[in-house]
């Protein structure tokens, strides 16, 4: 899940100049939070309504990230056409992905935290921070490079104070980390000497991998 | 005889720390040198310590070495990617700065740029190995130097610590870390139990152990060093010996000689923090017997 919270709405105030405003909600991780579904796009028309936008449509879109046709998307929704802006209630990668196909401006109503979930009536943030070679199992299965705030991949560092960190005040990382290495006997994990992450991984290719098995199509059609 | 001489003989060796200026005026930086340049074996250089934003310290080390000083220059992971910490490593040994001490350094939220992005694209034993290569003539990629560096490289540690952290120093120790800098001491048992461990070790031979000394200012002092930096923990009794001081300072410096005086029984060396009052080292190591 895609962690998102909403804008000030006097910063979107500032932001959206158009007066003819068409809204988008994601019902997808947008939704599950209640920053970007249907009763939250419904309360924004009613706030830009009242501060004198005309909302000319809204929509919630199963998947903002992959909304499939655009032209199918515009059939169903007239009020696009007559709108000179999008406001995107979804993360900032479905309001980019409407950005490459919508012909009006789009502005994100949204700001996006992290890559997360929710586990145990908690929300989880930064679980993950898509560096393109998952190495998870090293750890305990707690990913060091996201959950630490230094990223550090060999141990923790000399700040955290009673086991919680310097930043933030959470449990260090690495505690976890050792506590969930023991539990599964593999202490001897912590004696590994990581190299630093290799960022070239996150241009991967896999473009082409799908485009081989023709997903890229299918995904279109299906959307 | 140079620091790298010096943690291969058995002498007891003295550090002491100096932050570069925040700006560009170096006179009080070449003061505080001046203050203790007859009583330490090398000079550590800061490298925006408490990620408050100051001077380059390999700015800081060269004009230092450029007057004949000796120092060891800090090296966060904090600002600087694999590109920039080989760039400055390489830059630093063209201005014959020898010695390096590697740390990841504090987060930018505890300084005076809280928005600024964490770089940490390496830790501190990643930044350990880099300087091993470039110790060999290779960068980081494996291509060749045209003249490669020959630093003397060291690490930091806290004196208490977990089976992680234990296993993350063994690790600095494996990249290429001839001496490790402890976070201040003021409980010489904890940090007795510590040594042991160390002795303990086959990993950590031929490794010098230079243990931190910071002097009280203050009751006031002890207590915000308590409160909020990692790894120190000044016991009870300290703090009453610095409540019903005279003279706190007096007493602060009474305490680091005392101090000092023990762990000359128990490790290799002390660094001492004396932050920003360099008078008082001299004294302090009178004090304790050293010089």
């Amino acid at each position: 899940m895609i962690i998102s919270k909403q804008k000030e709405f006097k910063e979107l105030l500032r932001m959206v100049k158009e007066p003819d405003i068409f809204i988008i909600g994601c019902g997808k991780c947008a939704a599950k939070l209640h920053v970007g579904g249907e009763p939250e796009v419904l309360e924004m028309k009613n706030r830009l309504s009242s501060e004198g936008k005309n909302i000319t449509g809204w929509a919630v879109l199963s998947t903002v990230c992959s909304p499939g046709s655009w032209k199918e998307v515009l059939g169903q929704n007239p009020g696009i056409g007559k709108a000179d802006a999008l406001l995107v209630m979804s993360c900032g990668c479905g309001a980019s992905v409407l950005s490459k196909l919508a012909e009006i401006e789009v502005y994100p109503a949204l700001d996006t935290e992290s890559l997360g979930g929710i586990c145990s009536e908690e929300l989880a943030k930064e679980q993950c921070r898509m560096c393109g070679e998952c190495e998870i199992w090293l750890y305990g299965g707690i990913c060091a490079h996201s959950q630490c705030a230094k990223s550090l991949l060999n141990g923790p560092c000399g700040g955290a104070v009673d086991g919680r960190c310097e930043v933030d005040e959470l449990p260090c990382a690495w505690e976890g980390i050792y506590d969930r290495l023991k539990k599964l006997g593999k202490l001897e994990y912590l004696e590994f000497v990581h190299e630093p992450k290799d960022y070239s991984k996150k241009r991967g290719g896999i473009e082409i991998e799908l485009q081989k098995k023709n997903i890229l199509k299918k995904i279109h059609c299906d959307c | 005889m140079s620091f790298r001489k010096k943690i291969s003989s058995r002498k007891f060796i003295v550090t002491a720390e100096i932050s570069p200026p925040k700006g560009t005026d170096v006179r009080g930086m070449l003061k505080d040198a001046e203050l203790i340049k007859d009583v330490v074996d090398a000079i550590n250089i800061t490298d925006n310590q408490r990620a408050v934003m100051r001077m380059s310290p390999m700015a800081a080390c060269g004009i230092l070495s450029h007057k004949g000083y000796e120092t060891i220059m800090h090296l966060t992971c904090r600002d600087r990617n694999r590109i920039a910490l080989q760039s400055e490593l390489l830059g630093a040994w063209a201005l014959e700065v020898h010695n390096i001490l590697v740390m990841s350094g504090d987060h930018p939220v505890k300084g005076d740029h809280e928005a600024a992005k964490p770089v940490y694209d390496l830790d501190s034993v990643q930044l350990l190995g880099m300087i091993d290569g470039l110790n060999q003539g290779f960068d980081f990629s494996g291509h060749s130097l045209h003249g490669e560096t020959d630093f003397c490289a060291g690490a930091v540690t806290n004196a208490e610590l977990n089976e992680a952290a234990f296993a993350k120093l063994e690790k600095k120790i494996k990249a290429g870390a001839r001496f490790i800098q402890t976070q201040a001491v003021f409980d010489t048992e904890k940090f007795t139990e510590f040594m042991d461990k160390i002795r303990g070790s086959d990993t950590f031979e031929e490794i010098k152990i230079i243990a931190g000394v910071i002097p009280l200012r203050s009751e006031k002092n002890a207590d915000f060093l308590n409160r909020n930096i990692a790894g120190i923990r000044v016991p009870e009794d300290m703090i009453s010996r610095m409540h019903k001081a005279k003279s706190p300072v007096f007493e602060g410096m009474e305490i680091a000689s005392e101090l000092i005086k023990e762990l000359r029984l128990l490790c290799d060396g002390v660094h001492i923090m004396t932050i920003g009052t360099h008078e008082k080292t001299p004294g302090i190591l009178e004090m304790a017997g050293i010089r």
